[in-house]
């Protein structure tokens, strides 16, 4: 049954929680050139929402990262047709900087879509703190917006040095730290440690045993973040591995649903239940 | 529902990890804590520091825990590193050994048929398994290489990653029969239901990546897919019981 705990215990018996509803921080969505995705679509993400006890997921869509061309649209009618499970992230893609000036012309219109901004460093080639993104975090600084970005160990373009400074740049701005810096998990509490307006999202690093046992002794829970990449990742699989680690059920209430509904109040109407 | 973890090791590595686990007896705890009945288990020692040392660790190890079956790791036998097939096999059923490893990469060799055809051709008769990890350096192009010269070795792929193999791995399992897939980093969501729907459940095992991923999480993907429990069943448990009871040693 995993382990000794009544999350376990209802988890393993229902597949999902009544009293530990799951907000997945970091999704995508759409078809992707490199892997095959027996779930891509959002209807077939939101029936593993439902059998995962997911109340909502949070995403950039992948034709939002990588096909300019499409942009943000598929995302915007993907959260206007549910409203009441899905969030976006505006991705930004510095590549195109004339995109990124038309989504900031457009953000207000879309405020029932997105949260805040998504970067992609390592897959744009584009270093984090280029003046290309200047405008987006300066966009989110002043509203207070998130900003999730992809980080991983030792990365020219969104390793901890480099998201440091923005760290430290826009305080204001809600910094998720997607794969938490992967493999470099000291950095990633560190980061943690010193800024407050930092949180560990755990995309990826539910597969390691360690890391989450590591920050939760020296970050603490109530700046971790539920994250799965989804449809990537199974989030039965992310769950079983939360509730393997040697931390308390209030630390996975904190990272399944406290933290996140802390952060996405100010973004969340009713609609939301 | 039954769990035979195909995927696990204990010891210490080289470089340290954040939460070693270092004895067999360590293992076990963590077993039952999760809800493991049974492991084909091997010794990082046999990769990280010498196959002969980590291979004697492994058996002295387990001896005493009949719970765990050993699996150990080989090379090419050219420079007669090892005994002769039929008396490795003998040592193999001596020390509750059920199963073959290779690290072609880190133990600098060609995994093919020219450095390992002594070996393999009579595993092939007996139906021994090997176990090929991604994760620990074995590369595409040298696995499809092994199983044209070997297309009817019993073969598991291991640790293949989460970043999407399917590609890569569903022509081994349409092409060769007695191909199996391990679970452990297999986090692809529909992917156990994808593959059960396309290859049936009978490829599939169950296997955790444990001391490096949790057990918990493919066991909770495992128990909630949306497949029948009979292939649950099997993939869990079933599958490498079979395996290992068709061995002959």
């Amino acid at each position: 049954m995993i382990s000794e705990s009544a999350l376990a215990r209802e988890f393993w018996e229902m597949g999902k929680s009544v009293t530990c509803p799951i907000y997945d921080m970091h999704g995508h969505m759409g078809v992707w050139h490199s892997i095959y995705f027996p779930r891509p679509e959002a209807a077939d993400m939101i029936r593993t929402m439902d059998e995962c006890g997911v109340r909502l997921l949070v995403f950039s869509h992948h034709m939002a990262l990588f096909a300019p061309d499409l942009g943000n649209t598929l995302a915007v009618e993907a959260v206007r047709q549910h409203p009441g499970r899905l969030r976006a992230y505006c991705a930004v893609n510095p590549n195109y900087p004339e995109r990124l000036a038309a989504d900031l012309e457009t953000f207000e219109a879309h405020r029932d879509v997105y949260v805040g901004f998504k970067f992609l460093p390592d897959y744009h080639r584009i270093p984090l703190s280029d003046r290309r993104n200047k405008p987006a975090w300066e966009y989110a600084n002043d509203r207070g917006l998130l900003v999730l970005t992809h980080t991983w160990g030792g990365s020219p373009f969104d390793g901890p040095a480099i998201v440091r400074d923005m760290a430290e740049l826009y305080p204001r701005v809600k910094l998720l730290l997607g794969h938490s810096f992967h493999d470099d998990w000291d950095a990633a509490v560190a980061l943690a440690r010193d800024y407050p307006n930092v949180y560990l999202e755990l995309t990826a690093v539910f597969d390691d045993r360690g890391p989450l046992e590591k920050f939760v002794a020296e970050v603490g829970s109530e700046r971790l973040l539920f994250g799965t990449d989804l449809p990537w990742f199974d989030p039965h699989q992310a769950v079983g591995a939360l509730l393997s680690a040697a931390i308390s059920d209030e630390d996975r209430h904190n990272i399944c649903h406290r933290n996140a509904e802390k952060l996405l109040a100010p973004f969340l109407g009713k609609s939301v239940q | 529902m039954r769990f035979f973890d195909c995927n696990a090791f204990f010891g210490l590595p080289t470089h340290r990890p954040l939460l070693p686990v270092a004895t067999a007896e360590m293992l076990l705890a963590e077993m039952d804590r999760a809800g493991i009945e049974r492991a084909l288990v091997w010794h990082i020692a046999q990769h990280d520091a010498s196959p002969q040392v980590g291979n004697q660790l492994l058996a002295d190890a387990i001896r005493s825990q009949p719970r765990l079956v050993g699996c150990w790791t080989v090379l090419p036998n050219q420079a007669h590193e090892f005994p002769p097939p039929k008396e490795l096999f003998q040592q193999m059923r001596q020390a509750r050994i059920g199963a073959l490893r290779i690290f072609p990469n880190a133990h600098h060799f060609l995994a093919d048929a020219v450095s390992l055809g002594e070996l393999l051709a009579p595993m092939v008769t007996r139906r021994v398994p090997l176990f090929l990890s991604v994760r620990r350096g074995m590369d595409w192009a040298s696995l499809y290489a092994l199983l044209r010269d070997f297309p009817d070795l019993v073969c598991v792929l291991c640790d293949h990653g989460c970043w999407g193999e399917d590609r890569r791995f569903r022509p081994l399992l349409e092409r060769y029969p007695n191909v199996y897939i391990d679970t452990a980093q297999y986090l692809l969501d529909g992917g156990l239901e994808s593959l059960v729907a396309d290859y049936g459940a009978g490829r599939l095992l169950f296997g955790s990546g444990f001391p490096e991923s949790y057990f918990g999480g493919m066991m909770l993907a495992l128990r909630h897919a949306r497949i029948p429990d009979q292939a649950k069943a099997v993939i869990g448990a079933g599958n490498l019981e079979r395996i290992l009871a068709e061995e002959e040693l």
